[in-house]
């Protein structure tokens, strides 16, 4: 009977064959392995960069989308250009205003306007709240989540857009609640309308901006909400850029309604007139005037150029911005470039990078910032995305 | 040799799940881009005029390109209806094409050296309100994921579709 195993060992011979064989083939395993494994060890980082990216996305798409959004109901429903402009490519708010500072464009920042949806419309009471600060309010019974320190949902913080039945807009900030009193203290760098049917609404306002820190090796997109909190939305962005494309036409008189009219807007877009013969004395215009009409031979003209003769958007370039005519007028600090009326459509580029400093190589077309990596199998380069968004009420009538 | 037959064979598989996960994170990313991408054509296409002019008439952008960047507003479809099968072949006027950063590289025929995604957008009138409201839908897809022309329009791996409607308002 043959056996298959033996007592007496191996030869010497044998055994090294053995490991001979053994160690070629694990060598060749481990040749294979080996970088597959350093390649599959930056997966996990690359998809945490296309989540950034996608969280990104979706941060910003979502409100530029909603950017323009006005009163939803009532006389004076419509686009809030007809009172601001709602994409501003600064930052707005309380705390490091750029208007303030007199810096009226940055690349890599925008600041979007918009009444959320079903916003409640609260009546003001009180005649030129302008001359105490304070406004009376009308709060309805049916106005939502009614709390010790919230009156029809405004609170300390909260921004407002006070409108007037003659379809006249302003900005307010809400620095204090009397419940009891119904009453809303506030903050304007614009006199708020007066005259009849005035109400109060809500009005968001987002500001988002790249954070880069060289020292602290900090790389953010930023969420600021035009009050007091700037927060990261997402971490390792190293670039933002935003650029903006125009309506070529500009505001015009729609043809058959009266100036004087007190409902709904007679524009195109961007604020109305005053009647011919009248005079807004919140600005500085002439009779008749406002910042994107000008009187000419007893006719109300548009100031804005036509940009170019067919109907396609153009780009509109930083010194379009900043070179006014300014609404309401030059000389407001919170002013803004008359062409930001006339935004359609932005484009967004943003740009992450690996977080890990071992998965990035050395800086240049590849990295933005440079890392430890020396070898390709373990480089995660960064991920660029552009992107477009025609903000649906900034679009209306076209 | 039979245990190093089993411990070959375990690594290699082991291997081979590398590899399927290095490739489900690029079509992961391959699939982010074509949304992102139909996203953006539906983005330039709602931006183009649809609406009314200053006496109340209709007023439609039929001649915008926005196969090129940035769009001109000659030598273009614009909104004009496409054929029935702009989203199943190629069709100049409702195609153009994208190399692999996203940027665009024209229209035509057919897909110009370094395309990375095709993008093809069909425009039709809804029957029920022909003269102001439009049906967009968008297709981003790769290069020979598809045989041309072909009558499949449903979303295949790493391709995105994107449908809106779009209506004339009054302003």
């Amino acid at each position: 009977m043959t056996r298959f195993w033996r007592d007496d060992g191996f030869t010497l011979v044998e055994m090294l064959v053995a490991s001979a064989i053994l160690l070629a083939i694990t060598g060749a395993i481990i040749s294979v392995l080996n970088p597959l494994h350093a390649a599959f060890g930056s997966q996990l980082e690359v998809s945490d960069e296309q989540q950034r990216l996608r969280a990104g996305v979706d941060a910003l798409a979502r409100d530029l989308m909603l950017a323009g959004a006005g009163v939803y109901a009532g006389p004076v429903a419509g686009s809030l250009d007809h009172y601001v402009a709602p994409i501003v490519p600064y930052r707005v708010g309380s705390v490091g205003d750029d208007p303030d500072a007199g810096i009226f464009y940055r690349s890599d920042t925008i600041s979007v306007m918009y009444v959320p949806a079903a916003s409640p419309q609260v009546t003001i009471r009180n005649e030129n709240p302008s001359s105490t600060g304070v406004m009376t309010v009308n709060a309805p019974a049916t106005c939502p989540y009614v709390q010790s320190e919230q009156l029809c949902g405004f609170e300390k913080g909260t921004r407002g857009l006070v409108i007037n039945g003659r379809g006249q807009g302003n900005l307010v900030t809400i620095t204090g609640v009397q419940v009891q009193q119904s009453q809303l203290q506030y903050v304007d760098t614009i006199p708020v309308p007066d005259g009849p049917g005035r109400f109060i609404t809500h009005l968001i306002l987002a500001t988002y901006y790249l954070k880069s820190d060289i020292a602290t090796n900090t790389y953010q997109l930023m969420h600021y909400d035009g009050y007091q909190t700037s927060l990261p939305v997402v971490d390792d962005v190293v670039k933002l850029e935003f650029e903006y494309y125009a309506d070529p036409e500009p505001p015009r008189l729609l043809s058959g309604i009266l100036l004087d009219d007190p409902v709904g807007s007679d524009v195109t877009y961007g604020p109305k007139p005053p009647p011919a013969g009248a005079d807004d004395t919140n600005d500085s215009w002439g009779t008749g005037e406002n910042c994107t009409f000008a009187l000419v031979n007893g006719r109300q003209m548009p100031r804005l150029p036509v940009l170019s003769t067919g109907a396609a958007l153009v780009r509109l370039l930083p010194e379009h911005m900043t070179d006014g005519p300014w609404c309401p007028d030059e000389q407001r600090s919170q002013r803004f470039d008359a062409d930001l009326l006339r935004i359609r459509r932005v484009r967004v580029r943003l740009r992450v990078q690996a977080t890990v400093v071992a998965r990035r190589g050395p800086a240049g077309t590849l990295f933005s910032h440079g890392g430890t990596a020396r070898d390709g199998e373990r480089y995660v380069p960064d991920q660029e995305i552009s992107f477009d968004i025609a903000p649906r009420n900034m679009n209306l009538g076209r | 040799m039979v245990a190093i037959g089993l411990m070959t064979g375990a690594l290699l598989s082991l291997a081979q799940l590398f590899v399927i996960a290095m490739r489900t994170n690029g079509s992961s990313r391959n699939a982010t881009y074509a949304a992102v991408l139909a996203q953006q054509k539906v983005e330039e296409l709602r931006s183009l005029t649809w609406g009314f002019d200053v006496q109340g008439l209709p007023l439609s952008d039929t001649t915008t390109n926005s196969a090129v960047d940035p769009l001109e507003p000659n030598d273009g479809t614009g909104l004009s209806p496409s054929p029935a099968s702009a989203l199943q072949e190629d069709t100049p006027g409702y195609v153009d094409y994208i190399d692999a950063f996203g940027k665009k590289l024209g229209g035509g025929g057919r897909p110009i050296p370094g395309t990375a995604y095709i993008r093809r957008w069909s425009v039709e009138p809804l029957s029920s309100d022909p003269d102001d409201t439009l049906i967009i839908q968008v297709l981003v897809t790769r290069p020979g994921s598809r045989p041309q022309p072909t009558r499949f329009v449903a979303r295949g791996p790493d391709e995105a579709r994107l449908v809106t409607v779009k209506t004339r308002t009054a302003r």
